[in-house]
This record gives structure tokens, C-alpha cells and sequence, in this order.
């Protein structure tokens, strides 16, 4: 007789990179129901549909069970690989094989590329490619849509990877393109609880979006905008608050930012000869100072001074100068949104924030500026998206509302570790001319400092833009031509990628393809084949994540943890059921990959570096590890031999309290962050000096200290017959292109009125003789087109288009996914024009028109 | 004692987690939703509105989808929880002609949700799909109710927007938000005095 065996196993959520905390039931070996765990902080025992609905995932019968080879060696969209079923040891041999040989010749020749669904698995691929010595990696789109500027700018100001008001305290936040505690994304379960919270108590949530839906949905106002306009709002809300309302933060201006710094006729700052630090006008003794003097109380942020012979003023006075150019009435005409309402807004905002008042938590008294504003996506999504995104953050600068109580805060910037064993411990420090360094992030290289532009040597050319993560030269029309330029010494001789579809998740599908072709051997990780399979030559069947493990499934806390004061919680990862088939999780095979390579002693390396393992845990170069072994010393080298892999699989999370010093830390680290970007001076000139010698065009508009509006591709179009702007939007119930496979979420997205169809304006539909439910064509200025179905609404912007997610997929072997919804990004060019010459940043808004 | 729901309009985001925790919980199968969310627009740009309403079988007090069946299939439950034996009942749908709610789904021919690639492990194990030929729908997840737990939408709800409990317990949760917030029934003039109420978004 069998006995019944019935367990519920702690683990996270990989439906999207938010990464919740969750508990698998399983009975008898069958996984029966996922519900969220409530030991830890991020979920706090909710999931939203994704999470519970991945039990569909994980048994779909169009996953991938064997290593696959394909017999066809003609690639295209559309061409059948002829799959031929390989074992995993003929399937590695070919693989190493290819690899030794790139490795040898020129490891830059690998090309790594993942998927930014489940972030949290990237570390084993990031030690594997500084192990192996190529710095080719890249999110598949990820960076270009969503994050090379939003991210940028919450690094710069707030050591995060992305921020919320903090919704305990905060009174008034307005969200730019932003759905923080909406349903997607980063933190999303906790966040779903702290904003329903903040609306209970009722904090007014102004949303700036083009749609109303989600966060504008929940809104007190919806405000709605031109898409790609947010910096024209921002910048004009700012005029009002500085130069017609006279609201500053003073105090938090003077200690906090560079905002006394004072700046010269070249708009760089004037440097005290001995030290080279920058100089702020002292009004105590009437003389310039270094930021840094000890002696000075009283900055300076006004007036036109002398320092030996150089005319400067402080940073602040030049921004006050110039931000007098964008009136609301300058604005009105960019974004549509009428000048009162944007003089209403900064009024209400400015005041709210309340400069000057404190509040006392845990003994300590606090800055309490609860008003915040917040950008994401919509914001960030487009060629301008460094000064959109700098524009709205200057907004919580000037009012001192940064990660101080009430206002905006980045996703836990500072963690004094557990109390047991001080680990993990970051904190921002004060890098270069005093700004700030975060303590930890997420990408390859820093937000600060800016390193040196050079001439690139990377696939992706990120010498050049040293504010930017990832270029789309990865996978552009110009990608060739780009790298001609520059003399690229190699081209991508193999791929390896994890779980990405990059046909649909970077732009158009047949521009992706071409640069697919191109590269002669493309290994993949895969739940399921998708479109990109079509161009990969071997599949390898990964384990999903409730088939794996990690040990570090919300770490960095940047990332993914919630923000504010509560608990700090560490999950981890780990197999709810058994891995299906010959499936074998990835990073497990990485790591074979690299011991077979003989690189074992530089992966271990860089496992050591990457995970900070400590004292005994680190490993020996000369020794093999499986992933598990390295997650069970991650474990204990961050909170003691007692609580390794096999404590945490026991108890899943391991959580204490965080302290006030860590969630409001503003007030308690000595850093400055910039409301001039006087970087911008230098870095412009260099950066701009090496494109023009490469015959790029270059427009130095962009790398200007100040932050303006600049024109997205779109607005600049001058045929009268592209009359609307198309964007697509993060639906609650799909995560990228990942999900639509899911029949669950599928069913419900088929329900939905606006996750599968294209949003059009009621009233500009009807005037064109458009009918709800009509299928027509969207086609953009390229002649690319997409068909779908229009959904007449009155939540939209007369002038937008709006699509939900990444979908229409077309590949047979996702026979749920397939045919449903629209596949926006195909309207999307990849190319430098259609990206920023500061960040490389893809605009992703298009003009479009509607054909029956 | 009288189970009911209050479901805050104010908090509920629309992100779905009812509907697909209840599909979870009951392994119902394609086309059967015991919970699910409607979007309701309402006003003209720009004064327009968005309102995410969850709905499920409102558990009325008077439910006329039980007045309506023939075989006494449809009942009422401990609590006033109506439900449907899947023994007696015989497909006739005349409860569904009478429930104005659109609670209840007709069984016709379950399906695996991946069709003719069979059912998946978790369908098998779950028993999903049901009794072909009968009428489905919501019944307050009562053996979680009798096991001490909240409903399955409840106890998910990543807003916090749902809150279940003894209507007639002046004390209890639900009556206090019904009280103080203004909770109201859906369609209340017709009679049936649902046990499920909404507070205002």
C-alpha cells in the first residue's frame, strides 16, 4: 500500500522577474496548487494571476523534454529546423567542441543572451561569460524597452533598480508611465498590498499615461498625455515650482545634491586648484570652499559670484534659468495636457511635499516630504528617455522627497544584514566630486561613475555610452554597418541563450532574423521551442523554476524587495516536483559546459567575486561544484554554517526586521547626487569626438547637463496619414512574449477587452467609420504591419494606439499562444537612428495608421 | 449564520488573482470561471473611468436559480452558501435562465485545457473537468470555510480587496465594512439580496 504523500514546499515565482514568495502543493508527486508563502516580505502569502496560474507552465505538453539538433541548415522565420531528438552527451560534445574553439580564437566571439522574465536565474550566465572572458551579454530587448534610462536615473538618485512612493507615509505621487502597485513587475504582489493601503488612507495617485488602465485606472486623476512627452510635463511642473512658486527644498538641496556647486562659463564646475574638488559658495565667510570643507554651514544656491576671475553661479541657479524655457503654455502644445492642469499639478505636488517638515520614527527624527513622483516604462520607452526620466526625478529633488519619509524611494538601497551575521550588508557611497555610488546594482557596470567613452569593442558598442546597459546593435538593421565603423575585430561565431524569444521581444521580427543568420551555431535554453528556436541549431530542455533551484532568487534587493519598512525576507528557490523528462536545469549544464571547457578555476572565480562567498564557503579553483553546492555556500556564507541549502529548503525564507537607518537613509549617509549633470560636459565632447571620427551622426543635444525635451522619431514624422501613436503596455496578465503560452492566463487574457486587441479612441474611431471588434491592419511609416482586432474605448488618448504585451505569436509549437493578440514590436525599427545616442535606449512609440 | 463577501473596489486592482486562484483551488474546467473580473468603463474621454468588478455567485438570500430547479440539484447550503449536487442535477439550465447574475456555467463537453494533447498531471490528479452535462459554480469554497480558511479568491488577494465572513454578526469584518464604507448589493432592486456587497471604488 502507497501512502499519500502531501506537502507544501517554499520556492518562488518565475512568471515574471518580480519573483514572489510561494508555496507548491504537492500531493503525490503532482504539483496541485501554488499559493503565495506568508513567512516572507515580497508576496506576504498573495500572488497575482501569473503566480498561481504557473502550475500550467510547468505541465505543458509542448515543453521541451530531450536536447534537440536540428538536420535543416537553411534558417528563416518560418523554416522548419527538422528536430532530431540527441542525448545530453552528444548534445555537449558539440557544444564544447564549438565553444573550445571560439574560447581559443577569440572568447568575445560568444554571444550570450537571456531573457528578463526570470532575471533572478541570470547569475550562473553572468560568472559563466567572465569565466569564459566575453563581455557579449544581453537581455534580449531588455534595457532598450525598459530600462536603460528608468533604471539609470533610480541608480543615480536612489541606489535602486526602480522606486515607489513609499506608500505608507506619501500623500501625493504622480506616476509617469509607471504602474508600481498595479498588477506588474517589479515587487508587484507587495506593492498590489502597500498602494491598496495608500488608497485606503487616501493618498491622491495622479497618473500620467496615455491610457487609463491599471495604475490610471485606480487613479484619483488621470492625466492624459501624448506619448513620449513626460520630460515636456515634468520640465514644465518644474518651472512652476521653482520660478513661479518659489518651492525649494534648501536645506536637502544644500547637503544632498550638487545643487551649491558652482559652475562656470563652460557649464563645468570651478574646481579648487589644489584639490580638484568642486567648489560651493560659502555665505558664512563670502568665499568659494571645496563641497567637502568641514567649516561651511551655509550654501550657497543663488546669486552670480567671482572665483578668481571666473564667473559662476550654483548649480541650481542654472537649473532655475533654465527651466524658465518651459512654461505650462510651451508644454500644453507638446503633451496636450492643458498649461493649468500642469500648473494645478506642480502646485499640488509642491505643496503636499511639505519642505520643512519632519517626522519622528523610532526615536529619530526625519525628514517628511510625502509626495513622490515615480517614471517607469512609459516614460523611459523612448529615444529621449534619460532627460524624460531626469526631468520627473528633479521633480523629487527640488522638493527633497527622496527616500525620506513619504516620498520616493528606491527598492532598498541600504541592508545592514542579518543581525546574526551582519551579511548582506551595501550601503551608497560618496564617490567622485562627492556623488553618489550605489552599493549595489543589478547590470554590468555603475550608473557612477561615468566611465571613459572609447571606441567599443563590444557587440553591443557600450564603450561609447557609458550611461546606457544594452544597445540594440545586438540585433539592428545597422548592426554590420555599426560595427564596420568601428572596426569591430570579431563577429558572434556562437550564441548561447537562456529562455529569450529575441525574434519578438527586441522590434521587428525580420530585422532580428537577419542577425540570427548571421551567427553560424546557436545553442538555446528552452521551456518550450518558440520563434527563436527556428534559428537555433541545438535546444537544450530546461528545467522551469518549479523544477529548479537558487539560492538567491531576490537578490540583488535592488531588484525585487520591497521597499519601506517591514521585514527584510530571503527565500529561496528549489524543485517543487522532480524535473520532467531529460530536463536538467540551466545552470547546472553551464557549469558542466565550463568544467568540460577547463575554465572551472575561472568560473569558480568569478562565483567567488559574484556571490561574495566568504572565508570557507569560497570555492577552490581547482575543484567542480555543482549549482546546488554553490547555493548551499552562498547560503552559509551569508547567515552561518547552520543555515544552508538544506535549512532553507526546510524553512524557505529566512526574514528579520529592517531598521529605519536602512529604509529612510537619506538623512543618515553623507552623499550627494546630481541635479546638474556636469558629466555631461565632458562625456558629450569624448563620446561625441569618437562617433563623428567613426562617421556616426551624432547629435549632442542629448548629452546636455540640463535636462529638455527632445522629439521622439515619431513626433518628428511629417506624413499627415501616420495619425496616431502606438505603444504597447504591460499587461497584468502576461509577462513579455513568456506566458502567452499559458492556457489559464490565456483564457483570461481572451476575456479581457484590452489585452489582446489594439485601444483605440472611441470618438477617432467612429469619426473614421471604425467599429469595436473590427480585425485592421496597423502599419507604420516603414511598411511594417501587424493585424488586430480594435477595442473602442473612452481610456485612451485620442491620438494613441494601444496594445497589451508581446503577443501574437505564430510559431506551431506554442499551439496556445498562437495567433492570439498583437505583435506590436514588429512595428518597431531597430536601428541607431530609432535609439539615443546617450543611452542607446529604443524607441519604442511608432506612428501608425489604421487600414481596414 | 449567513456567509457573505465584501469586496472593496477601492483596493481591487484587476490583476486577476481571484479568478485564476479560484481556477487553481477548483481545477474548473476551460469556459467555467466561479470567479472572474469584468472591466466596466464608464464617462468620455477624458472624465472617463475604469472599474475592475470582480464577480461571483452572489450567494443570495433569495436565489432564484434555486427556486428554478426542478430536481432540488441547486440548494442551499450551512450559511445560506447555495450550491449544486452534480448528483441530482440534470442539465436542465433553468437555473441559469433564472440566476441574473450569470454565475453559473453549463457543463457541456469539459475539455483538458491543452485539448487534444490530454490532460495535464495536475487535470488528472484534481479530477478537472468534472461531471459532463451539469451545472457549475461557486460555493464559497465551503470545505475550506468548514476547515477554518478563508475562500480561495479571499486568501489570495493580493489587494487585500476581499473579506469573508458572518453577515449576520454585526461584529464581524464584512458587516463593520458594510456599515461604515456603505457596502452595496449588485442589482439590488431585483430582489435577490445577495450575501456578496461592494464598497465603492
Amino acid at each position: 500500500m502507497t501512502v499519500a504523500t502531501d506537502r507544501w514546499i517554499p520556492s518562488a515565482c518565475s512568471a515574471c522577474y518580480g519573483t514572489c514568495s510561494i508555496r507548491g502543493h504537492v500531493v503525490d508527486g503532482v504539483l496541485v496548487k501554488i499559493e503565495g508563502n506568508p513567512d516572507s516580505a515580497i508576496g506576504r502569502g498573495r500572488l497575482c494571476g501569473k503566480g498561481v496560474s504557473g502550475i500550467m507552465t510547468l505541465y505543458d505538453p509542448n515543453r521541451v523534454n530531450a536536447p534537440l539538433r536540428r538536420t535543416n541548415p537553411v534558417k528563416g522565420i518560418g523554416v522548419d529546423p527538422g528536430w532530431k531528438e540527441i542525448s545530453w552527451d552528444e548534445a555537449l560534445d558539440e557544444i564544447v567542441e564549438r565553444l573550445r574553439k571560439v574560447h581559443a580564437e577569440d572568447p568575445r566571439r560568444l554571444f550570450l543572451q537571456r531573457t528578463t522574465t526570470n532575471t533572478s536565474g541570470r547569475a550562473p550566465f553572468f560568472v559563466f561569460a567572465a569565466a569564459f572572458g566575453t563581455p557579449n551579454v544581453w537581455a534580449a530587448g531588455g534595457g532598450l524597452h525598459c530600462g536603460n534610462g528608468a533604471h539609470l536615473i533610480s541608480g543615480l538618485y536612489h541606489a535602486s533598480w526602480s522606486l515607489v512612493p513609499d506608500f505608507k507615509y506619501c500623500r501625493y505621487a504622480i506616476y509617469f508611465g509607471a504602474s508600481k502597485g498595479h498588477g506588474a513587475g517589479h515587487v508587484s504582489c507587495t506593492n498590489m498590498q502597500d498602494a491598496a493601503d495608500a488608497r485606503a488612507r487616501d493618498m491622491r495617485l495622479v497618473v500620467v499615461d496615455p491610457m487609463c488602465n491599471f495604475a490610471s485606472a485606480k487613479a484619483s486623476e488621470w492625466v492624459p498625455i501624448r506619448p513620449g512627452t513626460d520630460a515636456a510635463m515634468a520640465l514644465a511642473m518644474l518651472d512652476v515650482i521653482v520660478n513661479e512658486l518659489g518651492i525649494w527644498d534648501a536645506e536637502y538641496l544644500a547637503a544632498k545634491t550638487n545643487a551649491p556647486y558652482l559652475i562656470g562659463p563652460d557649464g563645468c564646475y570651478v574646481r579648487d586648484p589644489a584639490s580638484g574638488k568642486p567648489l560651493v559658495w560659502d555665505l558664512g565667510r563670502s568665499r568659494a570652499v571645496p563641497y567637502d570643507d568641514p567649516e561651511a554651514k551655509d550654501l550657497a544656491l543663488e546669486g552670480d559670484r567671482d572665483v578668481g576671475g571666473i564667473a559662476c553661479r550654483p548649480a541650481f541657479a542654472c537649473l532655475r534659468r533654465h527651466l524658465r524655457q518651459f512654461t505650462p503654455d510651451w508644454a500644453e502644445s507638446i503633451t496636450t495636457v492643458s498649461a493649468a492642469t500642469i500648473r494645478r499639478i506642480a502646485t499640488e505636488f509642491a505643496t503636499e511635499a511639505r519642505v520643512g517638515s519632519t517626522i519622528v520614527l523610532d526615536g529619530k527624527r526625519l525628514p517628511y516630504r510625502p509626495a513622490a513622483a515615480i517614471f517607469f516604462r512609459g516614460a523611459q520607452g523612448h529615444k529621449n528617455s534619460v532627460y524624460n526620466c531626469y526631468a520627473i526625478e528633479l521633480l523629487n529633488q527640488v522638493v527633497g522627497a527622496a527616500d525620506v519619509v513619504g516620498g520616493a524611494l528606491g527598492f532598498s538601497p541600504v541592508s545592514y544584514g542579518h543581525p546574526d551575521t551582519g551579511h548582506p550588508w551595501y550601503e551608497p557611497t560618496a564617490g567622485p566630486d562627492g556623488l553618489m555610488v550605489t552599493g549595489s546594482w543589478v547590470a554590468r557596470h555603475l550608473p557612477y561613475p561615468i566611465s571613459e567613452p572609447k571606441v567599443p569593442t563590444t557587440m553591443s558598442l557600450s564603450e561609447l555610452f557609458p550611461l546606457g546597459m544594452f544597445g540594440p546593435s545586438m540585433a539592428s538593421r545597422d548592426q554590420e554597418d555599426l560595427w564596420r565603423r568601428f572596426d569591430l575585430p570579431y563577429r558572434p561565431e556562437v550564441m548561447i541563450n537562456y529562455g529569450a524569444n529575441s525574434l519578438m521581444s527586441v522590434g521587428n521580427s525580420a530585422t532580428v532574423a537577419e542577425t540570427l543568420e548571421r551567427i553560424p551555431f546557436i545553442v538555446s535554453f528552452d521551456l518550450t521551442l518558440t520563434e527563436f528556436s527556428e534559428f537555433a541549431d541545438i535546444v537544450l530542455p530546461d528545467t522551469s523554476y518549479l523544477e529548479s533551484v537558487d539560492s538567491r532568487p531576490d537578490f540583488p534587493f535592488i531588484f525585487n524587495h520591497p521597499a519601506g519598512l517591514g521585514n527584510w525576507s530571503w527565500p529561496i528557490k528549489q524543485p517543487v516536483v522532480a524535473a520532467g523528462g531529460q530536463r536538467r536545469p540551466s545552470a547546472e549544464v553551464l557549469f558542466e559546459i565550463a568544467y568540460r571547457l577547463g575554465i572551472g578555476d575561472g568560473l569558480n572565480a568569478a562565483m567567488n567575486a559574484h556571490l561574495k562567498l566568504q572565508g570557507e564557503q569560497r570555492l577552490d579553483f581547482d575543484r567542480t561544484y555543482t549549482h546546488a553546492d554553490v547555493c548551499d555556500r552562498e547560503l552559509k556564507s551569508l547567515f552561518g554554517p547552520e543555515r544552508g541549502l538544506d535549512w532553507f529548503k526546510e524553512h524557505g525564507v529566512l526574514s528579520w526586521p529592517k531598521r529605519v537607518e536602512e529604509v529612510y537613509w537619506r538623512a543618515f549617509l553623507d552623499v550627494r547626487v546630481p541635479v546638474y549633470w556636469e558629466f555631461m560636459v565632458p562625456l558629450g565632447e569624448k563620446a561625441g569626438a569618437i562617433a563623428r571620427a567613426h562617421g556616426l551622426h551624432w547629435d549632442d543635444a542629448y548629452y546636455e547637463p540640463m535636462p529638455r525635451w527632445m522629439p521622439c522619431p515619431s513626433h518628428d514624422l511629417r506624413d499627415a496619414s501616420y495619425d496616431f501613436y502606438g505603444f504597447y503596455f504591460r499587461d497584468t496578465l502576461h509577462t513579455n512574449s513568456f506566458t502567452n503560452e499559458n492556457p489559464w492566463l490565456d483564457e483570461a487574457a481572451r476575456m479581457d477587452a484590452f489585452s489582446y486587441t489594439i485601444a483605440v479612441n472611441a470618438t477617432t474611431a467612429k469619426a473614421k467609420g471604425l467599429a469595436d471588434g473590427q480585425l485592421v491592419w496597423l502599419e507604420s511609416p516603414a511598411g511594417r504591419r501587424v493585424r488586430g482586432r480594435l477595442h473602442l474605448t473612452e481610456a485612451i488618448h485620442p491620438e494613441g494606439l494601444g496594445v497589451g504585451g508581446c503577443a501574437g505569436h505564430w510559431a506551431s509549437t506554442l499551439p496556445v499562444a498562437r495567433g492570439k493578440g498583437v505583435f506590436f514590436n514588429e512595428l518597431l525599427e531597430v536601428d541607431f537612428d530609432h535609439s539615443s545616442p546617450v543611452n542607446q535606449n529604443l524607441d519604442t512609440c511608432v506612428k501608425l495608421r489604421i487600414v481596414p | 449564520m449567513r456567509y457573505g463577501m465584501v469586496i472593496d473596489l477601492k483596493r481591487c486592482v484587476g490583476c486577476y488573482g481571484c479568478q485564476l486562484s479560484c481556477k487553481a483551488e477548483h481545477a474548473t474546467p476551460p469556459g467555467v470561471f466561479y470567479a472572474r473580473v469584468v472591466k466596466r468603463e464608464s464617462g468620455t474621454f477624458p472624465n472617463t473611468r475604469l472599474v475592475f468588478l470582480p464577480l461571483l455567485c452572489f450567494h443570495c438570500a433569495n436565489p432564484p436559480c434555486v427556486d428554478a430547479c426542478p430536481t432540488g440539484a441547486s440548494h442551499v447550503r450551512t450559511g445560506g452558501v447555495v450550491d449544486v449536487d452534480h448528483d441530482v442535477c440534470v442539465g436542465c439550465r433553468a437555473c441559469m435562465q433564472a440566476c441574473p447574475y450569470g454565475a453559473r456555467y453549463y457543463n457541456r463537453d469539459p475539455r483538458p485545457y491543452f485539448g487534444d494533447q490530454g490532460p495535464t498531471p495536475y487535470e488528472t490528479a484534481r479530477g478537472s473537468g468534472g461531471k459532463r452535462g451539469v451545472v457549475m459554480k461557486c460555493n464559497f469554497c465551503l470545505d475550506r470555510v468548514q476547515a477554518g480558511l478563508d475562500p480561495a479568491c479571499v486568501a489570495n488577494c493580493p489587494a487585500h480587496a476581499r473579506t469573508f465572513g458572518d453577515l449576520d454578526d454585526p461584529d464581524s469584518e464584512v458587516a463593520r465594512l458594510i456599515r461604515l464604507r456603505g457596502g452595496t448589493q449588485l442589482e439590488a432592486g431585483l430582489g435577490t439580496d445577495p450575501s456578496v456587497y461592494y464598497l465603492p471604488p
